[in-house]
């Protein structure tokens, strides 16, 4: 399994974020992470990327722990936040210094910057980047390595509808070819147009887990099916 | 370790922050440097060779270094980098080793370097032109393990002003206050503060204890700040 979740707990002092998670993300579709602002899912990713550490329980990329890995960037390519970059330093300079973290080649650069379509802008400060080119450079980091599995905070965040579209088609291009595409937001319509499953939760705890089109199936659209879920949790 | 020190390597040379704290201390040390030299020739300074004047004139210049060796750990928070970097370098050892070795790198160097600029600067004032190259290995010595200390501190510490604060305490705030009253408990304590070991080490004195011990001692204080940095990072969240 790509990504596990056993019984993941977190908790930050009285609030509890993530509560007792099981969950197994699959290669070769897109899932989508779905729930209300709060919810966990940005604490969830992060834990398994090694960053919070887990109240209890485990979150595994491969059958391991993200930090056991001596190039975690060929395993996982990870878009967290727009302000991954030092404002002072270029785009391309940022993915040199990150290349070089996981003994990547260097020309690997300059590739992830043309299938992002970031070429041009690569000389500028970060500083400068718009948000949807904030956005771009961050997945061209998380396809440095040519990882296996790709884990998506919000990527749509911000974006202008073409870069939404882009990133929609760039992420189910990515699932055709076998990889794990794990991707989180609390958009429904997004979700609905870009994952093939989904997961919900809500206050940090495990509400669904199923097809797409199962969801879909039982109600008249994923607004409905989202609100039963969502209201019978409450 | 190799891969995680050439990327904090390539980090540190591809933004400003280095170009400005490089000026800013060699600037610094060549006009302490110059200023000394006079003092030394209307007799108000002990010092006597021009290496001993560059070793005076670190005073000043060295909060460049620190201040430099301190951004390298807090710029990560401040532009909220830290857990892209940590994602890439998931071992908190391994990121704060490769840190604290291209810190210690660049300040020994620039260490060096802006001893030899003071010294040159100095034999062309004062009358005694000698000890420019133990001058300047010293200082080396000295500021990059104010480096490593800066570093570790930084980690612990996590923000550029408390990091600052502390680290202006510890070196040149403190140690003058106890001084201050010259009673010889204060000045006894005085003596284990980083800032007053590193005079000793670089003044060369032997009173209150060798040169060797004012080196064990700064480099003491590296180790504990490094420890409390690396205890801190592998805590807390990212
Ligand atoms: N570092 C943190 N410190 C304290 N509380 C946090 C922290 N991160 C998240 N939380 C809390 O945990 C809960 C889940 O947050 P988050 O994972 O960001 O949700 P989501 O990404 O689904 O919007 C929220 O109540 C949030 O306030
Ligand atoms: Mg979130």
């Amino acid at each position: 399994m790509a990504i596990t979740l056993q019984k993941l707990t977190k908790t930050y002092g009285r609030t509890l974020a993530v509560d007792g998670l099981d969950l197994e993300v699959r290669p070769g579709r897109v899932t989508g992470f779905l729930g209300p602002n709060g919810a966990g899912k940005s604490t969830t990713m992060r834990m398994v990327l090694g960053l919070d550490r887990p109240t209890s329980g485990r979150a595994l990329v491969n059958g391991r722990p993200y930090a056991d890995y001596q190039w975690p960037l060929r395993e996982v390519g990870a878009v967290l936040e727009a302000k991954a970059a030092h404002p002072g330093r270029t785009g391309r300079n940022h993915l040199l210094a990150m290349a070089r973290s996981n003994a990547i080649p260097a020309g690997r650069v300059d590739e992830v910057l043309g299938m992002v379509g970031l070429g041009d802008a690569a000389g500028k400060r970060f500083g400068t980047y718009s948000l949807g080119m904030g956005q771009r450079l961050g997945l061209a980091g998380a396809l440095l390595g040519d990882p296996g599995v790709l884990i998506l905070d919000e990527p749509v965040n911000g974006l202008d509808p073409d870069g939404v579209r882009w990133i929609r088609r760039l992420l189910r291009d990515l699932a055709a070819e076998g990889r794990t595409v794990f991707v989180s937001s609390h958009l429904l319509t997004e979700m609905q147009m870009t994952a093939s499953h989904l997961v919900v939760i809500a206050k940090g705890r495990l509400l669904a887990d199923a097809p797409m089109d199962d969801l879909l199936g039982g109600h008249g659209s994923l607004e409905d099916a989202y609100y039963e879920l969502t209201e019978s949790a409450a | 370790m190799r891969a995680a020190i050439s990327s904090e390597w390539t980090k540190l040379w591809t933004t400003r922050t280095i170009w400005w704290a490089l000026l800013a201390a060699f600037t610094l040390m060549a006009a302490a440097a110059g200023q000394n030299s006079f003092y030394v020739n209307n007799g108000d300074v002990p010092a006597t060779s021009a290496g001993d004047v560059a070793v005076l004139s670190v005073a000043i210049a060295q909060l460049a270094f620190v201040a430099l060796a301190m951004l390298v750990m807090t710029s990560e928070y401040s532009a909220g980098t830290i857990r892209a970097t940590l994602s890439w370098v998931p071992s908190r050892g391994r990121l704060l080793s490769a840190k604290i070795a291209v810190v210690a790198a660049v300040t020994l160097a620039g260490g060096v370097l802006a001893g030899l600029l003071g010294g040159v600067v100095a034999a062309g004032i004062v009358d005694d032109a000698s000890d420019i190259t133990g001058g300047a290995v010293k200082i080396g010595i000295y500021l990059m393990l104010l480096g490593v200390l800066a570093t570790g501190l930084a980690a612990a510490l996590r923000g550029p002003v408390v990091t600052l604060v502390v680290l202006l305490m510890g070196i040149v705030v403190v140690p003058p206050l106890l001084q201050i009253p010259d009673i010889s408990v204060l000045n006894g304590i005085a003596d284990t503060f980083p800032g007053v070991a590193g005079d000793h080490f670089l003044s060369g004195d032997s009173n209150p204890y060798p040169q060797a011990v004012g080196l064990l001692i700064l480099m003491g204080w590296a180790v504990l700040a490094v420890v409390a940095g690396w205890r801190v990072l592998q805590r807390r969240d990212a």
